[in-house]
């Protein structure tokens, strides 16, 4: 998969619509950036000085040619950051780092991909189901949110028309599941259990403590699990050294910086 | 009409740089992250990450937290050693064309020597920054660079084991920095960079908890800005060793601030985390500003400030 050297550039805003609490932001930028699902983005456009730091958004889209490119981002208000980026309008200014981190991998092999998203966390996996769809591999998604109004609009998502790939968990029951994704995933792999659990390959990113939750579970039955890291960054491309997370090495363990090293680790290296 | 490209050449000592701005120490990695983004060749000097005698793991996350128009962190100096640093990165550095210098930091003042002894090796190396302030580990320089005495010993220490020119990077939580840089002056200092961060602290009041995992943290960023360029002014009255001004910075106007009131050169640190191309686009809006305004050489602007008569 092509994989860019990062750069930083000035963008203009296509647009920056909200669809219930997510916004989807398209820009222009000089020429067309390559990515590898998972990488990301730092991403400033308010002016002055306050918030400071650019703010990590995950690659959602990208595509077009020189003079014509364009990259896209789906976000959530989390913040100041992010509440200032919502506010921003079509033509408005943007400065963007990218593509920043080393993303998901897909070693080749006959195997179902399992993709992961807990509340905004579908944003890095989503540019991965579009990947596996073109490759026509296997893949079924997991979509989790505290309630139903908190799922990402079912056309966002790559090959979800196929049916029974996309299963969709609410904390509160009001869609899909009812419960938590990584409780979803048990119940399928369960349910699975004629061809083993062995050639299940877990694509995950969302809150800490769901990806722990389905560390905890599938590493067990030796099904292989990339989790996608969240921190907040200062730099985003390996300097401040602000970002790092307790990675095994070996015996020991040591800190990484979830901007350089990852965002996407193997599950089994991350210090839970 | 034609202009003439302004010589922004600076000395700071014995050390030429072709320009005043340079990236600072643990803003700017090993200096080879920023190669995709531009030639680094093009800063006047290239300060990398400080540098302990055996690799550093640093401190736990939490490790940073944005505060109005500035950012708190406590790294904790995480770092991969001298001997990597000479073996695996001093080299490209040198492939890349750069000026660099290392900033150093040790736990005792034998550590300092042992790293800097290690450093004279390299014969590019253009000078050794001592850090003598990180506020974020207790061996980290602060023991010994806030009181006059105790950072004499240590510039005084460090100086009789390296050939190098030696900077000590100084911090602003003291009383007098005047004082504080003389001291660095008298003990053998060639120059003195300031300001480190200023020491600082946020917490979150739901949790009740410190946002750091260090507790307290040092602050940069455009707030501590004033207070830098207020502090580099008194260093420059107090000694004559060129004073490298730092703190804040992240455009041409606020370098050529630092530099009117007598910095021979600046440092640009947390602008970097915000635009990586901060450094070069500072060189180039001094270089624009000096030729709109007719100045030929920076020599004929650094320290030109004008104070009211009394």
């Amino acid at each position: 998969m092509p994989h860019g050297n990062p750069r930083f550039v000035h963008g203009k805003i296509l647009h920056n619509t909200g669809s219930g609490i997510f916004y989807r932001m398209e820009v222009a930028v000089p020429e067309r950036i390559d990515f590898v699902p998972g990488q990301f983005a730092m991403v400033s456009g308010w002016p002055g000085n306050d918030p400071l730091l650019p703010r990590p958004l995950a690659i959602f889209r990208s595509g077009g040619v020189r003079g014509k490119a364009a990259v896209e981002f789906v976000y959530k208000v989390v913040g100041r950051g992010t509440a200032l980026l919502s506010g921003l309008h079509a033509g408005d200014p943007i400065a963007l780092t990218l593509p920043l981190g080393h993303g998901f991998e897909f070693p080749a092999g006959d195997r179902s991909w399992w993709l992961v998203g807990g509340g905004v966390g579908f944003s890095s996996v989503f540019p991965a189901a579009a990947a596996l769809e073109e490759e026509r591999a296997d893949f079924e998604i997991f979509l989790g949110a505290r309630t139903r109004d908190q799922l990402p609009p079912g056309e966002w998502i790559p090959g979800g028309a196929v049916a029974g790939r996309v299963h969709l968990c609410t904390d509160d029951g009001t869609a899909g599941f009812f419960g938590t994704v990584a409780a979803a995933l048990r119940d399928r792999i369960d349910r699975r259990k004629s061809s083993g659990p062995s050639r299940v390959a877990i694509l995950a990113c969302g809150p800490h403590e769901m990806l722990k939750a389905i560390a905890e579970f599938a590493l067990p039955l030796d099904i292989r699990v990339q989790v996608s890291l969240e921190s907040s960054m200062a730099c985003g491309f390996g300097v401040c050294w602000g970002c790092v997370t307790a990675i095994r090495d070996g015996e020991k363990s040591g800190y990484r910086r979830i901007c350089k090293e990852g965002p996407v680790f193997d599950a089994r290296e991350v210090v839970w | 009409m034609q202009s003439v490209t302004p010589d922004l050449t600076t000395r700071v000592g014995n050390v030429l740089l072709k320009n005043p701005v340079m990236s600072a120490s643990g803003t700017f990695g090993y200096g080879l992250e920023f190669m995709p983004f531009y030639d680094i060749s093009r800063l006047g000097a290239v300060i990398v990450k400080g540098l302990s005698l055996l690799p550093t793991p640093g401190n736990p996350p939490g490790r940073i937290v944005e505060t109005p128009a500035g950012m708190l962190n406590a790294i904790g100096l995480q770092n991969i050693g001298v001997e990597r640093f000479v073996n695996d990165v001093a080299p490209r550095l040198e492939d890349a064309g750069a000026v660099y210098v290392a900033n150093i930091y040790g736990r005792t003042i034998e550590e300092y020597e042992a790293v800097a002894r290690r450093l004279s090796d390299l014969p590019a190396l253009a000078a050794i920054e001592v850090n003598a302030s990180c506020p974020n580990v207790k061996e980290g320089g602060i023991a010994f660079g806030s009181s006059p005495e105790g950072l004499s010993g240590l510039t005084r220490r460090v100086r009789a084991v390296t050939g190098k020119p030696l900077w000590v990077k100084l911090s602003p939580n003291v009383s007098d920095i005047g004082a504080i840089a003389r001291a660095a002056e008298e003990a053998g200092a060639d120059a003195v960079t300031l300001i480190n961060t200023i020491v600082g602290m946020a917490v979150d009041p739901r949790t009740r908890r410190p946002m750091l995992s260090n507790v307290t943290g040092g602050l940069s960023g455009p707030a501590v800005k004033p207070v830098a360029l207020r502090m580099v002014w008194e260093a420059c009255k107090a000694v004559k060793i060129p004073v490298i001004g730092i703190g804040g910075i992240q455009s041409p106007g606020d370098a050529l601030e630092f530099l009117l009131v007598g910095a021979a050169a600046v440092q640009v640190g947390t602008a970097n985390f915000r635009n990586p191309n901060a450094c070069v686009e500072i060189v180039d809006g001094i270089r624009d500003f000096f030729v709109r305004e007719k100045i030929f050489r920076l020599d004929d602007y650094r320290g030109k400030l004008l104070l009211r008569e009394k």
